[in-house]
C-alpha cells in the first residue's frame, strides 16, 4: 500500500488541532501502514476478513496464450467416430462453460447481481472458459399469461455474455425450481388447482408440482392445447427472439425434459434421509387409465388397475420389498417386466416428443440440441437398481435400460448431457450401495454405440481438489465429453474456499497445451460450429 | 485498470477498516468540542492544557462510485463515471444552560437547551451526597422529564430535549430539569447526545457538570479549598470565554480570581445562571464529480474532464500513474493553467468556476502510455474529498483500438462497458504482443507481465463478484439444512475456536520469569513440543509490568518484558510457526497498571502509548477513583480495572490486540480474568482481532455445602457457560470445573462423581465441550504458588481423563517436563492417532467410588482409579493402548 499524499496532509491537518487528537490521529495514520502489512500474503490466511477477498497468487497459472499455429488446428481435428476411441488425455476440443446463476434473472425480469455477473464473466473469460449456461424459466419467460412472453431479463444476459465475447449454452427449463424460488407460471399451477392430476402422482396421492406429468403431453389441458404445443410455441418464440444471437453466441440450447430438466420420473425428489429409492409415479389419473389400456391390450386386464402393490414406499430399504428385492423380487418376474417396461417406455416416448419438438424446431439454426439424462447411481450395485427402475430407467443386472433413452436421443440427433461426472463411488454412502463412476460408464457407452456427443456437469459445487481431480477424470480418457459445464456460479464459485482450486483446476484442464511452449494460435473462429473443429484461444 | 478495479479496492479499504476501527470512526465522527466552564479544580492531567477551540477537521469523505448513474456517452468516450461525494458542513449554534429558581428557595429547575436542529437527548445523571467512587447515579423518579429512559448500563437517564421557540421565531430544543435542593444531590451531570448521528457533546472531553452544593475538595494545591464555589456566578460565560482564550498554565491563576470574585456564599443557597457554550455540528453533504475520458483520434491524446456541483474553490490535487501499480508521478509538461507543483509530487489545479452556473470544472490532457489518472478534490486546508478513502482513481485505456460499438448501448450496462474496453484492451495488447514475434524469446517476458495483469484482473472480477453474491445469499438456500451441515457453521464462522483437533501446551510456569531469557529458553524445546503432538502454545505475558510475572502489565506497547525482549518473542513466535504450532498470547485486558498519580495521589492515569485518563477506569472500586462507569463483572483489587464500557478504551485494546497478531504473529488470545468485564466485549476483541483460537480465564469457586464439595456443580459450570454464550461463542473457557471435581474424585475416591445426573462429564466439557479447555494445573493454581493443587501423585489419571475426553486439552508445562513426559505423550498420540476432537461423544460406562471408565467416539476406552474396568469386545476389538498408575487406555481395532 503506498501513502498517498492525501494521507500525509491529513497528519498534518490533525496536528492542527487539540494534542491528544493529534496522538490518536498519528495513531491511526501508523496503523495505515500497518494494514499494508496485513495485506501481504503472510497474512491473508489470518484475517478472514481479507482472505476472503484476496487469494495468493500461486493458485493463479499463467495464462495461455497460443500463437497461430495452423498445424495445431489440424492435429486437433478428429473425426467425429474416432472421438470416442482416440483420446487419450483431456484434448484441446474440450469445450469449457460455466452455468449463470439459477436466478440470473428475476421473477420481474430484471438481471440479478447484474455487477457481480459482468465482474464474473469477464474472470471467466480471462481464465479461459468458452462460454456460459444460462437457465431461462417457463415460470419467467411466460409468466403473465399462455403466449405472453418477456424475454427481456433473458435478452440483456445474453447481450452481457455477447459482449464479454464468450459462447452461450441455453437450458429451457419447463420445470420449477425449488432452490432459486421459481415456480412455474401461474396460469399453468391455476389448472393444477382445479386438475391436480396434471401432476405426477405416487402411490399414497402424494403431488410433485414442479412439473407437469408426462401423461398430459397430449391432453388439451391448457384451453384447448397440449403442453407439447405450449412447449413448442415457447421455444418457437425463443428462437425468433433470439435469432440475432442464434449459432454466433448461443451455440446450444437444452430441453427440459423432466424434473430438474432430467428425463425422468419425479421419484425421488426429497433430500436423501432414508434409505429409499423413491417412489413410482404412476398414480395420477391419465396415468393409471393408460396403464389400465394398455393391461387390457396385453391381455392382462388385472395388471392394470394399479401400480406394483409390494414396491416400497421412500422411506422404506429400496430392496426391503417384495418389488425390488434383489433375489426374487418381483420385478423379475413377467408382470415386473409387463410393469417396468411400460412405466419406462411412457417417459422413452416422453423424451422422444420433447427431443423430436426441439429439434425440429431448431433445425434451421447452426445450434446444437441436448437433453439431460438422469444420473440415478444409488443402489445401482444391486441387482434389481430400484432407483433407476423408480425414476423410469429399466436397467437392471438383466437389461440396458439406456439403450433406449440414448437411442431416442440418436433418433433426434441431440446431445446428452451427463450430471454428475464428479461424483465419486467412494465418496457415496456405503448403504446406498451406489456407483456414480459405473452408471456413468454405462451411459457414455450407450452414448459411443449411438455416436452421441456428450456434455458434462458436476452435480455441486467442488469443495476440495478431489472433487476436481474426479472431474478431470471423468473428462479424460476413453470417456471423454466435448462439453464440461461447470455449476455453477455464484458465492460460493467466487469464494476463496473455491475459486482458487477452480483456476486450478482449469489450468489443469489446459494443461497439455503448455507443453507447445507460448505457441500462440489466433482463433480460428470457423463458420462450422462443430465444437470439434473449433481451437480454443484462451485468451481471446 | 478498469472502474472494477477501483471499485475493489474500495472494498479492500473497507474491510481493513473493520480491523482497526479506529480509523475511519475518526474521520465521520462529529468532533468534541472543547470548553471550557467546568468549575473542577483544573489541576488535572496534561490533557486539559490545551484549549483551542477548533475542532478536528481534517475530514475524509468518502464517496460511493455510483456507476449507474452516468452521463450521457459520447461516442468517442472512453471512460465516464459520477462519483457522490459527502462534503462536510459546519453549522453552528449553542448550548445554553440555565438555572433558575422555581416557586421557592428549595424548588429549582434545570434548562438545558441547544440551538441547532435535530433530534437531541440529554444524556445525565446526578451524584449524590457521600458517592465516592460514582459520578454518576440515577436521579429520583419525580425529578426526570416526561419521555425520560432509564439507562441501565452507565446509571443514566435519556431525557429528550423539546422543541420550543424563542422571541425571535427561531425553533429552539430545550429540557427542563425540576430538583429540590433537600434531596442530597451535589452536582447533576451531562452531555448532550445527537439522535441521528449518535454524536456526543461534551465538555472538553469530560461531561458538563453543574454543581449544586457545596463542592468540597481536599486537593490542597487549589487555593480557598473547603470554600464553597458551588454556585456560577452570572458572568460565569465571560469567565468561561476568558478561560477558554487562556493557556494551561495560567488557569488555575483564572480561577482562583474567579472564585475571590464570586461573591461568599452560604452552604446549599442556589443562585441562577445562565450560560451558552458554541457548538459546533458537522453534517454531510451530497455532492458529486464527474470525470470523463475522451480519446482524441487523432493525437492520441487522452483528454479527461472534471466536472463537480461543489461550491467554492475546488483544487483537484492530481498525479498520473505511468504503470499498473499506484505510484503517483507527475505527468510531462504542460500543465493545465492555474496548476502548482505541491512538493514535487503531485500537481494542484483549481477547477474553473461555469459562469452562471455552480459547476466547476477543468480539462487535462494527458499522453498516451499512462495508466491513470489519480486524483483528490480539496475544499480549504483541512477539507479533503476522495473516493471512499483511496484516491479516485481513474483508469486510462493505453489501447489504440476502442471499440465503437461500445458506446451504443444503454447506461445501465455502463460498468460492464467500460470494463469491456478494458478488457478488450488487454487481449488486443497480449494479441500485439503475441502476433509481433511469438517466437522471439525475449518477448516472453512482455508476455509474463501482460499474464501477470491478467491474473491480478481475475482476483479482482472473482473478487467483486464474490462480494456482491455472498452479500445477496440469504435469499435462498435456507431450506436444505442437514444436521451435518448445522454443526459444520459453528466451526467456521465462530473465531477463535480452532479447529477442534488442538492441544495445549502452556508454556511457562510461576518461575519463568527469573532467568531473563524465557523466550530463548523455549525456543530450544519448540521442536520437542511439536514432535510430541502439542498444537498450541500459551506464552506468558508479554507486555511491561510491575509484577515480573507479567500479570500487572502496564504500557501495553511495550514488549519487552522478563521473559526476553521483543525481537526474541518474535523469533520465538516464529520459530513455533516453523514446527507447526499456533501461539497464543496472554492479554491482560481486566486491568492495568497506572503510570503516574491523578491530583488526588491515586495512581490512574497512564502514560505510554495509551495514555488514558481515569476515564478509563471503573468507577466503582474506591482505590482506585475511577471516573469511567460501573465495572462490568468482579473487581481485580490490585490494579485500577479498565473500563470496556468506554469506546475509546475498547478501540484502543482492539487495536492493540490487531497489532500483537501482525507484528508478533500472536494466532490466539488466553484472555486473563476475563471474570472482570463483560463477555460481550470480548466478543468484540475478538470479532476484530480475529485469532485462531482464544480461551478465557473465568476462575471462581465450586459450590460447597458443609466443606463438602457439592456432586452438583451445574451452577459453577453454568457461570462458565454464561460468559462463554456472553462471548458469542468465539472463545473457549478454561474448564475449572473439571479440575474441581477432579480433586475431589481422585483425592477421596469419589470417582462417581465424574458422571453428572444425566450420564454426562459434570464440567463445561459436559455442556458444551467444544469450549471447555479443559487442564489440571496452571501457573497459579501449581508451580511455587499452589494456590489450587491437583492432588499429588495423580496427575496422570488427571490427563488419562482430559486427554482422551472432548474439549480441548491443556498440559502444564511442569508436567512435560518431568517424568511424566512420556506417559503424556503416549496420551497425547492415542488422542491424535483416533482423531478425538473437541466434540467427540464421550459414553461413560462406569462411575463408582474406586472407577471412571469412558469410552469416546467409539474409537478410545479408558478408565481411571484403582477399580476394575475392562471395556467390552463388541462391534470393536480393544487393544490396550496405554497405561500407567491407576488409568488405562485402549484403541479399538
Amino acid at each position: 500500500m503506498e501513502v498517498s499524499v492525501i494521507g500525509s496532509s491529513q497528519v498534518n491537518n490533525l496536528g492542527r488541532v487539540d494534542l491528544r487528537y493529534r496522538e490518536v490521529g498519528l495513531c491511526s495514520f501508523s496503523k495505515n501502514l500497518n494494514f499494508a502489512k496485513i495485506s501481504s500474503p503472510k497474512y491473508s490466511g489470518l484475517f478472514v476478513g481479507q482472505s476472503s477477498i484476496s487469494w495468493s497468487s500461486k493458485y493463479l497459472f499463467p495464462l495461455i496464450v497460443k500463437a497461430s499455429a495452423t498445424a495445431q488446428t489440424e492435429a486437433a481435428v478428429t473425426s467425429e467416430k474416432a472421438s470416442g476411441t482416440r483420446r487419450s488425455e483431456v484434448d484441446n476440443n474440450l469445450m469449457l462453460y460455466v452455468g449463470l446463476p439459477l436466478d440470473a434473472v428475476s421473477s420481474t425480469n430484471t438481471i440479478n447481481h447484474a455487477r457481480a455477473i459482468a465482474a464474473g464473466l469477464k474472470a471467466l473469460k480471462l481464465l479461459g472458459v468458452d462460454g456460459v449456461e444460462l437457465p431461462i424459466w417457463w415460470g419467467i419467460a411466460e409468466k403473465e399469461a399462455r403466449g405472453q412472453y418477456n424475454w427481456a431479463g433473458y435478452l440483456s444476459v445474453a447481450e452481457m455474455v455477447q459482449k464479454m465475447g464468450l459462447k452461450l449454452h441455453v437450458s429451457l427449463c419447463f420445470h420449477a425450481c425449488k432452490e432459486s424460488r421459481v415456480p412455474l407460471p401461474e396460469w399453468v399451477s391455476q389448472i393444477g388447482e382445479s386438475q391436480p392430476d396434471i401432476y405426477f402422482t405416487d402411490r399414497s396421492g402424494q403431488r410433485y408440482k414442479d412439473c407437469l406429468s408426462l401423461s398430459v403431453d397430449d391432453l388439451p389441458i391448457f384451453d384447448g392445447k397440449t403442453p407439447i404445443q405450449v412447449y413448442k410455441e415457447f421455444c418457437e418464440n425463443f428462437k425468433t427472439s433470439f435469432s440475432s444471437f442464434m449459432g454466433s453466441t448461443i451455440t446450444g440450447i437444452s430441453i427440459g425434459l423432466g424434473p430438474d430438466g432430467e428425463l425422468r420420473y419425479p421419484s425421488y425428489h426429497k433430500p436423501a434421509k432414508s434409505q429409499g429409492a423413491g417412489e413410482f409415479q404412476c398414480y395420477d389419473k391419465n396415468m393409471l387409465s393408460h396403464l389400465k389400456q394398455h393391461a387390457e391390450a396385453s391381455g392382462n386386464p388385472l395388471w392394470g388397475l394399479s401400480g406394483p402393490h409390494d414396491a416400497p414406499s421412500s422411506k422404506e430399504l429400496a430392496t426391503s420389498s417384495g418389488f425390488l428385492k434383489e433375489h426374487g423380487g418381483s420385478w423379475e418376474s413377467q408382470y415386473g417386466d409387463f410393469f417396468l417396461s411400460w412405466y419406462a417406455g411412457q417417459l422413452i416416448s416422453h423424451g422422444d416428443r420433447l427431443l423430436s419438438l426441439a429439434s425440429s424446431t431448431f433445425s434451421d439454426v447452426p445450434i446444437a440440441v441436448s437433453g439431460k439424462v438422469p444420473l440415478m447411481h444409488s443402489w445401482y450395485q444391486t441387482r434389481s437398481h430400484p432407483a433407476e427402475l423408480m425414476a423410469g430407467i429399466y436397467n437392471t443386472v438383466n437389461r440396458d435400460g439406456y439403450e433406449g433413452i440414448i437411442e431416442v436421443f440418436s433418433r433426434n440427433s441431440c446431445k446428452a448431457i451427463l450430471p454428475g461426472i464428479d461424483l465419486a463411488d467412494e465418496d457415496q454412502p456405503k448403504e446406498t450401495r451406489s456407483s456414480p463412476e459405473s452408471l456413468l460408464e454405462q451411459i457414455i457407452f450407450s452414448c459411443r454405440k449411438y455416436g452421441i456427443e456428450i456434455s458434462g456437469q458436476n452435480a455441486r459445487i467442488s469443495g476440495s481438489p478431489s472433487g476436481f481431480q474426479q472431474i478431470k477424470k471423468s473428462l479424460t480418457g476413453e470417456n471423454a465429453v466435448d462439453l464440461f459445464t461447470y455449476q455453477r456460479m455464484g458465492a460460493s464459485f467466487f469464494s476463496p474456499e473455491h475459486f482458487p482450486s477452480f483456476t486450478a483446476f482449469v489450468r489443469d484442464l489446459r494443461q497439455p497445451q503448455l507443453h507447445s511452449d507460448d505457441l500462440a494460435v489466433e482463433k480460428v473462429d470457423s463458420a462450422e460450429s462443430l465444437p470439434e473443429k473449433n481451437v480454443q484461444m484462451q485468451a481471446a | 485498470m478498469s472502474a472494477v478495479a477501483t471499485e475493489l479496492l474500495v472494498h479492500y479499504s473497507l474491510r481493513r477498516r473493520t480491523l482497526v476501527p479506529g480509523i475511519h470512526a475518526y474521520s465521520r465522527r462529529a468532533p468534541p468540542l472543547y470548553l471550557n466552564c467546568t468549575r473542577r479544580p483544573l489541576s488535572a492531567g496534561p490533557s486539559l492544557s490545551s484549549f483551542e477551540l477548533k475542532a478536528p477537521k481534517a475530514l475524509t469523505l468518502r464517496a460511493s462510485a455510483s456507476t449507474d448513474t452516468a452521463a450521457v456517452v459520447e461516442s468517442d468516450v472512453v471512460f465516464s463515471e459520477t462519483f457522490s461525494l459527502k462534503r462536510p458542513v459546519k453549522v453552528e449554534g449553542k448550548i445554553t444552560i440555565r438555572l433558575v429558581n422555581g416557586k421557592d428557595e428549595e424548588n429549582w429547575q434545570l434548562i438545558v437547551g441547544c440551538s441547532l436542529p435535530g433530534k437531541w437527548v440529554l444524556h445525565w445523571g446526578v451524584k449524590y451526597i457521600g458517592d465516592v467512587g460514582s459520578e454518576w447515579d440515577q436521579p429520583p423518579p419525580e425529578m426526570r422529564p416526561p419521555g425520560s429512559i432509564a439507562i441501565k448500563v452507565d446509571y443514566a437517564i435519556e431525557s429528550p430535549l423539546e422543541k420550543s421557540s424563542t422571541l425571535e421565531g427561531e425553533s429552539f430544543y430545550e429540557v427542563k430539569i425540576d430538583f429540590n435542593t433537600n434531596n442530597s444531590i451535589t452536582a447533576i451531570n451531562f452531555v448532550l447526545k445527537d439522535e441521528d448521528s449518535g454524536s456526543w457533546y461534551q465538555h472538553r472531553g469530560r461531561d458538563f457538570k453543574v454543581p449544586l452544593t457545596e463542592y468540597r475538595h481536599d486537593d490542597g494545591n487549589v487555593v480557598g479549598a473547603k470554600k464553597g464555589f458551588g454556585i456560577w456566578p452570572g458572568a460565569f460565560g465571560q469567565l468561561s470565554n476568558m478561560l477558554l482564550k487562556s493557556e494551561g498554565a495560567e488557569n488555575k491563576m483564572d480561577f482562583t480570581s474567579c472564585e475571590s470574585k464570586a461573591p461568599p456564599q452560604q452552604n446549599s443557597r442556589l443562585e441562577g445562571f445562565y450560560e451558552e457554550h458554541p457548538i459546533v455540528r458537522e453534517t454531510l453533504v451530497d455532492n458529486s464529480v464527474t470525470v470523463s475520458v475522451t480519446q482524441c483520434p487523432e493525437t492520441a491524446k487522452n483528454l479527461l474532464y472534471i466536472e463537480t456541483d461543489l461550491p467554492g474553490d475546488v483544487i483537484v490535487h492530481w498525479g498520473v500513474c505511468k504503470d499498473k501499480g499506484r505510484k503517483w508521478e507527475l505527468p510531462e509538461q504542460p500543465y493545465p493553467s492555474e496548476t502548482k507543483v505541491f512538493k514535487n509530487k503531485a500537481l494542484r489545479t483549481l477547477l474553473q468556476r461555469k459562469e452562471g452556473g455552480t459547476c466547476s470544472s477543468g480539462s487535462f490532457t494527458l499522453d498516451v502510455g499512462l495508466t491513470a489518472f489519480v486524483f483528490a478534490l480539496k475544499l480549504n486546508e483541512n477539507t479533503w474529498l476522495n473516493n471512499m478513502g483511496k484516491d479516485f482513481y481513474i483508469p486510462l485505456s493505453s489501447s489504440r483500438v476502442l471499440n465503437k460499438e461500445h458506446s451504443q448501448s444503454h447506461s445501465a450496462n455502463k460498468t460492464k462497458e467500460s470494463s469491456t474496453a478494458y478488457t478488450d484492451g488487454i487481449i488486443n495488447e497480449i494479441r500485439n504482443l503475441v502476433s509481433d514475434i511469438a517466437s522471439e524469446k525475449s518477448r516472453k517476458t512482455k508476455i509474463k507481465e501482460a499474464q501477470e495483469s491478467i491474473l491480478q484482473e481475475i482476483e479482482k472480477l472473482a473478487a467483486e463478484a464474490y462480494s456482491i453474491f455472498r452479500s445477496a445469499i440469504p435469499t435462498f438456500t435456507e431450506e436444505e439444512v442437514s444436521e451435518a451441515e448445522v454443526l459444520k457453521p459453528s466451526v467456521k464462522i465462530a473465531s477463535g475456536t480452532g479447529s477442534g483437533f488442538e492441544v495445549v501446551c502452556q508454556g511457562f510456569n510461576w518461575e519463568s520469569h527469573k532467568s531473563g531469557r524465557w523466550y530463548m529458553e523455549l525456543h530450544q524445546k519448540a521442536a520437542e513440543l511439536s514432535s510430541l503432538g502439542f498444537t498450541v502454545v500459551w506464552l506468558p505475558p508479554p507486555t511491561e509490568s510491575v509484577s515480573p510475572e507479567g500479570y500487572m502489565p502496564k504500557d501495553l506497547y511495550n514488549l519487552n518484558s522478563r521473559y526476553g525482549s521483543i525481537d526474541e518473542l518474535k523469533s520465538l513466535v516464529k520459530r513455533f510457526h516453523e514446527v507447526g504450532i499456533m501461539v497464543l498470547g496472554d492479554a491482560v485486558l481486566n486491568h492495568r497498571c497506572a503510570h503516574y498519580k491523578n491530583q488526588n495521589g491515586i495512581w490512574n492515569i497512564f502514560g505510554g502509548r495509551l495514555n488514558w485518563d481515569d476515564r478509563a477506569v471503573v468507577a466503582d472500586d474506591p482505590h482506585f477513583q475511577g471516573r469511567g462507569n460501573k465495572s462490568s463483572g468482579d473487581n481485580f483489587h490490585a490494579a485500577p480495572n479498565i473500563d470496556h464500557s468506554q469506546e475509546f478504551v475498547r478501540k484502543d485494546l482492539k487495536e492493540w490486540l490487531c497489532w500483537l497478531r501482525q507484528e508478533i504473529g500472536y494466532d490466539g488470545w488466553r484472555l486473563d480474568f476475563v471474570r472482570g468485564f463483560w463477555g460481550g466485549y470480548v466478543k468484540d476483541y475478538i470479532d476484530a482481532s480475529e485469532p485462531y483460537f482464544a480461551v478465557g480465564e473465568y476462575w471462581d469457586s465450586l459450590n460447597y455445602t458443609y466443606g463438602e464439595m457439592d456432586h452438583n456443580q451445574d451452577a459453577h459450570r453454568q457461570r462458565i457457560v454464561d460468559w462463554i454464550n456472553a462471548t458469542n461463542g468465539c472463545a473457549g473457557a478454561f474448564d475449572v470445573t473439571t479440575k474441581g471435581i477432579l480433586h475431589s474424585a481422585l483425592e477421596r475416591y469419589e470417582y462417581w462423581r465424574l458422571s453428572d445426573e444425566k450420564g454426562k462429564p459434570p464440567g463445561v466439557v459436559g455442556w458444551w465441550p467444544s469450549r471447555a479447555v479443559t487442564f489440571i494445573e496452571n501457573h497459579d493454581t501449581g508451580s511455587t504458588q499452589g494456590h489450587w493443587r491437583f492432588p499429588g501423585g495423580k496427575e496422570m489419571q488427571g490427563y488419562a481423563y482430559i486427554l482422551t475426553h472432548p474439549g480441548t486439552p491443556t498440559v502444564f508445562y511442569d508436567h512435560i517436563f518431568s517424568d511424566y513426559q512420556s506417559e503424556l505423550s503416549k496420551l497425547i498420540s492415542v488422542r491424535t492417532r483416533n482423531k478425538i476432537h473437541c466434540r467427540s461423544i464421550v459414553k461413560v460406562m462406569k462411575a463408582e467410588r474406586d472407577v471412571y471408565a469412558a469410552i469416546i467416539d467409539e474409537k478410545v476406552a479408558m478408565k481411571i482409579g484403582p477399580g476394575y474396568y475392562e471395556p467390552q469386545t463388541g462391534p470393536q476389538k480393544w487393544s490396550l493402548a496405554t497405561e500407567g498408575k491407576d488409568y488405562k487406555v485402549w484403541e479399538a481395532s
